[in-house]
């Protein structure tokens, strides 16, 4: 490590204990080889779009990412993969890299070829200078019902695949999501598994923040739903008023377990923070397209 | 480096205005206090530009109550029958919701002098902006009666069940309005025409057990744009974001109608319930609802 950077790695860790925000880099985890580029893997495209037209979440307007492997040709389907709070997911540096994953993964066919959809949360713009925008990220993503899945399904993702070609076959439809965007994410399978019938939750909400509480005990008296769920979790994640993160999500997997889902969960030592679940992204996946028409035998491997 | 974390300071900043516990609002040795006592049944709470606070009893009386910051009650106006919601306005005046057989909007000037705003209609409670515009709750036809600076009337169909109490967000971009008959507060956008789009259901209100209504009542605003509503279990409370923060306990055993911050530096929170005004002193503080727009204070620990 250069001298430059472990300065600044120590004011940014200063600065981030002292700002009460968990540390990204200093939680244990640190990214594989599958999460680094290589030259001699083929890279896929990240395009920004924004939608503002959404007529379930009037007025709102967010920012969207759509990523086409270099893999992806028009004359066969590709399958699908949304992210909840896009961002977090998209960026080459971010904590998460997920498009540089999909370009290892896809290139060793240990996933199929995926279109990765990251979408942003929605903000209904107020007046300019006062701070007073309406933030619909908690509407949205921690509501239980079906509003966030019709939003995807017949708003956003017709919308931003709609010059690709995207499989029918819901085994090849994913979402994933941090924090609430793991609740979320959930919820979208959880309302439509004709839709979606693979989940990846990092440290999810499954906890009271709008009822998302309950899911354990609708999971276990629901006759079980096709549904492949990844969850992880961290010891530190948070406690709070709407629950405690560790707890809520332990319930969550047993609750799948014992009702028959295929399921797996993954706990950390890590706080509420992408850390951990970034830095297992590359096996969660491999885990989650396991068994898909054209991609690589698994082989079991210990995520953790 | 520093670029490498900006997606994550970004999810985690744009998180740092909500998870408000009670505990951000309450004081633990401050509980709440008798202001008044002996009315038929008080609502219509309201503050001043002073932080002076406001009350009618729409029962019975015919007066408007003000209580000064050290509790000495007078009366304000007289002769004015059913206000079931009141603000004052940034001219100064103070615009009543007229409720029962009188079904009317008025403004009353600072000699007393009425004017009729709205005729024929069946107001619960209002908000003025700082540029003049009402924002009247009609609860049985489920609309939100909207009258220009300029007195133009229009009726704005919701999807409301019964749209009782109604509070504008700091910046006056948004109105809040809860639904008295189902478990939602909604929110609008204004517009810079005054008109209201943008229709959401943004909070969820707890009811008394499944399957019930909220009963949510009267709404305020802090400076923090969290909201409060009172309602069947309690006064709840909400962030920016519309996630609850926790119900504060209603200390009357009777139904809380209306709430309002007012009092020395707005950091009492008001309430009126039945024959009773009661205030708690907060660490939060309240909004002037008629002054110019400012920007959400941000919550220091």
């Amino acid at each position: 490590m250069s001298t430059l950077l472990s300065i600044s790695k120590a004011i940014l860790t200063i600065f981030i204990f002292s700002s009460g925000i968990s540390p990204l880099y200093s939680q244990g985890y640190d990214f594989g080889e599958d999460s680094k580029k290589k030259d001699s893997v083929p890279v896929g495209t990240v395009t920004k779009y924004t939608f503002n037209t959404s007529k379930i979440y009037p007025g709102t307007t967010r920012d969207y990412w759509v990523y086409v492997p270099k893999q992806y040709t028009p004359d066969k389907p590709a399958c699908l993969m949304v992210f909840n709070d896009g961002v977090a997911y998209v960026r080459a540096k971010g904590g998460a890299r997920a498009t540089i994953v999909f370009d290892n993964l896809i290139h060793k066919k240990e996933m199929p070829v995926t279109i990765g959809v990251f979408i942003n949360p929605g903000t209904v713009i107020g007046n300019k200078g006062s701070n007073d925008n309406r933030r619909n990220r908690s509407v949205e993503y921690d509501s239980m019902g079906d509003a966030y899945s019709k939003f995807l399904i017949d708003e956003i993702i017709p919308e931003a695949t709609k010059k690709l070609n995207i499989t029918k076959d819901k085994a090849g439809r994913a979402i994933c999501g941090i924090s609430s965007g793991g609740i979320a994410a959930w919820t979208a399978a959880w309302e439509r598994p004709d839709y979606f019938s693979k989940v990846l939750s990092h440290i999810g909400s499954f906890t009271n923040i709008r009822g998302g509480h309950v899911y354990p005990a609708l999971i276990r008296k629901t006759e079980p739903k096709a549904i492949r769920v990844f969850l992880q979790d961290g010891v530190n994640d948070l406690n709070n008023l709407h629950g405690n993160w560790p707890l809520a999500n332990r319930q969550m997997a047993s609750a799948l377990e014992w009702a028959g889902y295929d399921s797996k969960f993954v706990m950390g030592t890590g706080k509420h923070s992408m850390n951990h679940g970034g830095a297992i992204l590359p096996a969660s996946l491999r885990w989650l397209w396991r068994g898909y028409p054209g991609v690589k035998e698994y082989v079991k491997e210990e995520i953790k | 480096m520093f670029k490498q974390l900006i997606p994550f300071l970004l999810l985690t900043l744009s998180m740092a205005a909500q998870d408000m516990p009670l505990t951000q609002v309450l004081l633990p040795n401050e509980g709440w206090e008798k202001v008044a006592e002996g009315y038929g049944h008080t609502d219509a709470a309201a503050v001043d530009a002073e932080g002076n606070f406001y009350f009618a009893d729409v029962a019975k009386g015919t007066e408007i109550f003000k209580v000064s910051h050290n509790g000495e009650i007078s009366t304000y106006a007289k002769g004015l029958e059913k206000i079931s919601g009141m603000q004052f306005g940034p001219d100064g005046k103070l615009y009543c919701c007229q409720a029962g057989k009188v079904r009317q909007v008025i403004s009353v000037d600072k000699t007393g002098s009425v004017k009729v705003l709205a005729k024929d209609v069946q107001p619960n409670d209002l908000v003025v902006t700082a540029n003049g515009w009402i924002y009247v709750t009609e609860t049985k036809t489920a609309s939100i009666i909207i009258i220009s600076p300029e007195g133009k009337f229009t009726r704005h169909k919701t999807k409301m069940v019964r749209p009782n109490g109604i509070t504008l967000s700091v910046g006056q971009s948004f109105l809040n309005v809860s639904d008295h008959g189902s478990d939602k507060v909604w929110s609008y956008s204004i517009n810079k025409d005054g008109s209201l789009s943008n229709e959401q259901s943004y909070m969820y209100l707890r009811t008394k057990a499944p399957m019930q209504v909220s009963k949510g009542d009267g709404m305020a605003t802090d400076a923090y744009n969290r909201y409060y509503v009172t309602s069947e279990i309690g006064i709840q409370m909400y962030d920016p974001t519309g996630r609850m923060g926790g119900v504060i306990l209603n200390p009357l055993g009777k139904p809380v109608n209306s709430i309002e911050f007012a009092g020395p530096e707005l950091a009492y929170m008001y309430i009126c319930g039945k024959d009773v005004i009661y205030r708690r002193k907060t660490k939060s503080k309240g909004i002037i609802p008629f002054n110019k727009p400012v920007a959400v204070l941000k919550f220091k620990k």
